[in-house]
């Protein structure tokens, strides 16, 4: 069988690509869309850097085939950020210092995404275990824990639970 | 990537249909967070590969005090849905959310340990799992179900379709001991059930996962605590036998000692949460 045209919704525009058999959705991201935000890091579904959000809930880009999506909605960091701005969570990662060198920070952003969407006053504990899956190593967790209660009390005008 | 084909049938009896076609040559995937990594790395190279995300397969029913779950639903949805407490507290406990979103409860009886964490629950629950295959479906209990590290009693050309468990009218108990408090490898897992008549058990089933080469039950330590009551010389001699009993093996996470002593604490731990229940 050849490759497969699929459709899907990505970042709010239909999208219609050429897929191989079991291309993930990372590597259609980043090699045929030119998405860059979505990294590639341990392609095992264990260090969370390709998240994105399919119908709003976090997946592991690495470990779906496009094929799967056909019909979804999908979110990168891309179609976080608005046309002139920034994100309110994006302000909060920077203005908390939670990003260094920023590989981490794209799936950081979207899983934080989902949460606040389905739980927009997270205690510190529900947001330590959100971004469980989200290996860091250069901050340490602590900015980015910062970073979203933050972004909680932007969004929402809450705390975000106590530190 | 070396896949030819990539089928993601719409129906059951379209995957068994496809099943039956190429036999050995397909690998069969459910949430894909066990298959995908192999093939990313190149560990696994198939050719012909069936998803079974779109299968149909994704409910949880009940009815007459049973709890039925389809083979592709995921553990975000078990987690979220589930009547049965333990079985949403082993759900949470798997996997970090975005693998929870793909991962599959069907999926978890057939990954390697330390992973399975969510299989030793439905074992400890006297799950049963309904295979279907190209001669219709039969019906085999889970702790019959494991034949060795990676097999199983599944038939060539059948699948597991769906995992049927009676709401508890025991106690249960779910203990996951890792490196970290969340998304983390199981030193080891420890899943009880205990129904008492007074303060006498009658029913006890203990599971365990990361102590063998499958999730699998302390039958001996079971034997011990049934007909005693559940009080501590009983949990400590429980706690024992299942180390005893259990064949833990050394790796990254934990050697085969530690895992030994782990298990006697923590079936310890497990069925003295059962008991403070019972006493509270």
């Amino acid at each position: 069988m050849a490759s497969k045209i699929i459709t899907f919704n990505l970042n709010g525009r239909e999208t219609e690509v050429l897929a191989k058999p079991l291309t993930t959705l990372q590597s259609l991201l980043r090699e045929q869309l030119g998405y860059m935000a979505t990294k590639t890091g341990c392609r095992q579904g264990g260090c969370g850097s390709c998240t994105v959000l399919v119908n709003g809930e976090p997946m592991a880009a690495c470990l779906l085939p496009v094929e799967d999506i056909a019909g979804s909605d999908v979110l990168t960091l891309e179609g976080l950020t608005p046309d002139i701005g920034l994100h309110p969570l994006q302000e909060a990662v920077f203005d908390n210092f939670a990003t260094q060198c920023g590989y981490c920070t794209p799936g950081m952003l979207m899983v934080s995404k989902a949460l606040l969407d389905q739980n927009p006053q997270p205690s510190r504990q529900e947001i330590v275990e959100a971004l469980s899956g989200n290996v860091c190593r250069c901050t340490g967790y602590e900015p980015i824990i910062k970073a979203v209660q933050d972004a909680a009390t932007r969004m929402n005008g809450h705390s975000g639970g106590e530190s | 990537m070396s896949v030819k084909n990539y089928y993601l049938p719409q129906s059951l009896p379209d995957a068994l249909e496809l099943l039956q076609q190429k036999q050995e040559d397909l690998l069969v995937m459910g949430g894909g967070t066990v298959a995908m990594p192999l093939i990313n790395e190149g560990i696994s190279s198939p050719e012909e590969v069936m998803g079974l995300r779109q299968v149909g397969l994704h409910y949880l029913r009940q009815s007459n005090g049973s709890l039925t779950i389809g083979a592709t639903t995921t553990l975000t949805t078990l987690l979220r849905q589930s009547p049965i407490e333990i079985l949403a507290e082993a759900a949470s406990q798997t996997g970090a959310w975005s693998v929870r979103n793909m991962a599959t409860v069907g999926g978890n009886f057939f990954v390697p340990p330390p992973a399975g964490d969510l299989a030793t629950a439905l074992l400890a629950l006297d799950a049963q799992l309904t295979l279907a295959g190209p001669s219709g479906e039969r019906v085999l209990p889970a702790s019959e179900f494991y034949t060795g590290f990676l097999n199983t009693k599944l038939e060539p050309g059948e699948l597991l379709k769906e995992i049927t468990v009676a709401i508890p009218d025991g106690h249960t108990a779910f203990l996951k001991h890792g490196r970290k408090q969340a998304n983390t490898p199981s030193i080891v897992t420890v899943a009880a059930y205990v129904k008492l008549e007074g303060q006498t058990v009658t029913t006890a089933r203990i599971a365990l996962n990361a102590v063998g080469p499958h999730p699998i039950r302390a039958r001996r330590a079971e034997s011990k605590l049934e007909g005693t009551q559940l009080e501590e010389v009983a949990i400590e001699k429980a706690g024992e036998e299942a180390a005893a009993e259990c064949a833990p093996a050394t790796d990254a996470i934990a050697s085969e000692w530690y895992r030994r002593k782990m298990t006697k604490v923590f079936v310890r731990r497990a069925l003295q949460q059962i008991a403070g229940k019972e006493s509270a």
